[in-house]
């Protein structure tokens, strides 16, 4: 659950991505004829909203209107006593309280005379949500995700997710070799240290011993060539990595296994679950290695 | 894994309402549903459990490694498939209810389906002993945890170190997931939200609720730090609150309703001249039910009718701004018995201080 750093480091992501990204979004409402764009965010299916604005909800929903003229509008179903901290950590001046998300939509709609708007994945949005907006004159669109959101192919995404990874691989290489013998609960307080003091906003932490598939902690002493499955996002920014601890020539191997795969399945890293399979361009990729009847777990983030 | 309590629950409701079959639905923030039914900790993005009416269970997890570690260990029918919306589609047999239907994405719903949440949530509301035991658990790594946090707290440290010096604890003492806000400073902060950069100063009140999560059940404890000498002001503010949330626990008990909850609470700070302050601009509830989900139905608040009753477990915080000190918290975990409540925290019930 998200409880880390949740922030906007300028240096990192400059306005002036935000600014290409959302005009990048306004000119596909401009070619389809639409007054705005609806994009749905909640604890976990957060990173579009937070591709277009930095906004992150640690917990509840929200709708980003990014209308096609005019600055977003973000309907939030938080406090508005934490407005201020949404305005301090996102491009977003104008917050609103949510109420059932379809009646300050309408209002908004009303006041700005759009007969028709885009809603991001529009049979993705909640069903009550998807409800409550629907039966009322203002016309909805779905907007497919591969039309404005795009992060295999934008620098700055890039940049980060390889930052992402940097960080997993340094953690996990320091805190790997001592971990045999550690109760896996133990070894995941010590990942929950490193990676939250890192500026880690969620981590998903599996591991195994190799008797199953990585799994979340049980209280078992982590032997000889356990593997760890670590889901990290940092600043809205999920990458995955697997490792086992073992010798550097099985690290080889698993290494030259993974690169020569041909994944049959996709887990894919552009939407919002750090576990989602479907479609996509950046990839979460394991392999699984055989040795001394253990299972060994090797993967990393690809794009 | 099964809830074999639940289990039974779900089958009688599921004939008095007529349903042929229930769903069960969850996703990575809202699991509760599924796991009132299969208490498995899936990672994957989707699960659902199918209970028939000849009591048939069938299980379907979205990820196969969800799949590896379920398989065998539950006696029911158990697959995996990334396609959801195929699965729930297909799972829709004869007059069918789904517990989470609300939530579930939109192209997942067959509109032939009702809702079964509310029914689900009321049955959920009353925990089995089973599952009392579970909060228990939690209720004492809660109490851990916050004395972790006081531990380790000190001038100069940034917000998110210390949670992670407490997110890091309470992992390595075996929870789940832990649902954590922070506060920091003075009559300037008006509420909780993740950590910040921002590092502890003398005098800040430092706020907090841990709800740690063990066998998916979560516990959750407030309480106020004050870095340094408390002044006038934070311990006349506290002691309001300590008051407030006093007068919730010796007024919880089977029969009582949760408006009254609420306003007993309330009622203390407009005898101290603060009845502004019990409002939604600078409040969000005076407490809300736990279990499964960290912030459950009922919220206590004075317009939610609801009657208390054995088995709930509710945390009754009167958490709110208060121009004396700012924001301030207090609450701890309650357990509704025959004939009133007990606290499931064994924290002392003070305004903590650090570096006096």
């Amino acid at each position: 659950m998200k409880r880390g750093l949740i922030t906007w480091d300028k240096t990192e992501i400059s306005p002036a991505v935000f600014d290409k990204r959302v005009s990048g979004a306004r000119e596909v409402l401009v070619r389809r004829g639409l007054d705005a764009l609806v994009v749905y965010s909640e604890l976990w299916r957060s990173n579009q909203a937070r591709f277009f604005s930095n906004f992150m909800p640690y917990f509840n929903r929200a709708l980003l209107i990014i209308p096609k003229d005019l600055p977003p509008t973000l309907l939030c179903g938080l406090s508005p006593r934490v407005y201020g901290w949404i305005r301090s950590v996102t491009t977003i001046d104008d917050v609103r309280p949510a109420g059932n998300f379809a009646k300050p939509l309408f209002e908004i709609a009303a006041e700005r005379n759009w007969n028709q708007i885009g809603v991001l994945d529009l049979d993705r949005l909640p069903y009550d949500i998807h409800k409550a907006l629907h039966g009322a004159h203002l016309q909805l669109k779905s907007v497919e995700s591969a039309a404005v959101f795009n992060p295999a192919t934008d620098e700055t995404e890039l940049i980060m997710r390889r930052k992402a990874v940097a960080l997993t691989k340094q953690i996990l290489d320091e805190e790997m070799p001592a971990a045999v013998g550690l109760v896996d609960h133990d070894f995941v307080g010590r990942l929950e240290r490193r990676f939250r003091r890192a500026g880690t906003e969620d981590l998903v932490t599996l591991l195994t011993n190799g008797k199953t598939v990585p799994g979340p902690p049980v209280g078992a002493k982590l032997e000889d060539h356990f593997s760890v499955s670590v889901a990290m996002e940092y600043r809205g920014h999920w990458v995955r990595m697997t490792r086992p601890q073992t010798t550097p020539h099985v690290l080889a191997e698993c290494r030259k296994l993974l690169e020569g795969k041909v994944p049959a399945r996709a887990e894919y890293l552009d939407g919002s679950y750090p576990y989602e399979c479907g479609d996509g361009k950046i990839l979460a990729l394991d392999i699984e290695y055989s040795l001394e009847g253990k299972r060994l777990f090797y993967g990393d983030t690809l794009v | 894994m099964l809830n074999i309590e639940r289990r039974r629950q779900f089958a009688e409701l599921m004939a008095e309402s007529g349903w042929d079959t229930l769903l069960l639905y969850g996703h990575s923030w809202r699991k509760d549903f599924f796991r009132s039914l299969v208490n498995f900790n899936f990672f994957g993005p989707h699960a659902v459990a199918a209970l028939s009416s000849s009591n048939e269970l069938s299980i379907v997890v979205s990820h196969p490694w969800d799949y590896g570690l379920l398989a065998g260990h539950v006696d029911a029918n158990i697959t995996w498939d990334a396609n959801f919306t195929k699965i729930l589609h297909r799972l829709v047999s004869g007059k069918t209810a789904i517990a989470g239907r609300e939530f579930m994405e939109a192209r997942f719903v067959d509109e032939s389906t009702v809702s079964a949440t509310s029914a689900i949530e009321t049955l959920r509301r009353f925990k089995t002993p089973e599952e009392i035991q579970y909060i228990r658990q939690a209720a004492q790594l809660a109490d851990a945890g916050y004395k972790h946090f006081v531990d380790v707290a000190e001038d100069g440290m940034a917000e998110f170190e210390l949670v992670a010096e407490v997110e890091a604890f309470l992992k390595t003492n075996g929870a789940e997931d832990n649902f954590m806000l922070i506060g920091s400073g003075g009559t300037e902060v008006y509420g909780m939200r993740p950590p910040t950069d921002r590092r502890f100063r003398s005098g800040d009140n430092v706020t907090t609720e841990l709800t740690p999560q063990v066998h998916g059940y979560y516990a959750q404890i407030c309480r106020t730090l004050v870095l340094g000498q408390p002044n006038e002001n934070q311990q006349r503010s506290f002691q309001i609150f300590k008051e407030a949330q006093a007068a919730a626990q010796n007024f919880i008990k089977p029969g009582v309703n949760v408006k009254d909850v609420a306003r007993v609470q309330n009622d203390v700070f407009r005898r101290e001249g603060y009845g502004e302050y019990t409002g939604a601009k600078y409040t969000r509830v005076r407490g809300h039910n736990l279990g499964l989900y960290p912030d459950e139905n009922p919220w206590v608040l004075e317009d939610v009718d609801c009657m208390v009753n054995k088995g709930m477990v509710v945390i009754a915080h009167p958490n709110t701004y208060l121009p004396l000190s700012g924001y301030m918290v207090f609450g701890d975990t309650l357990l509704v018995t025959d004939d009133g409540c007990v606290s499931l925290n064994s924290t002392e019930k003070k305004l903590f201080t650090k570096g006096v």
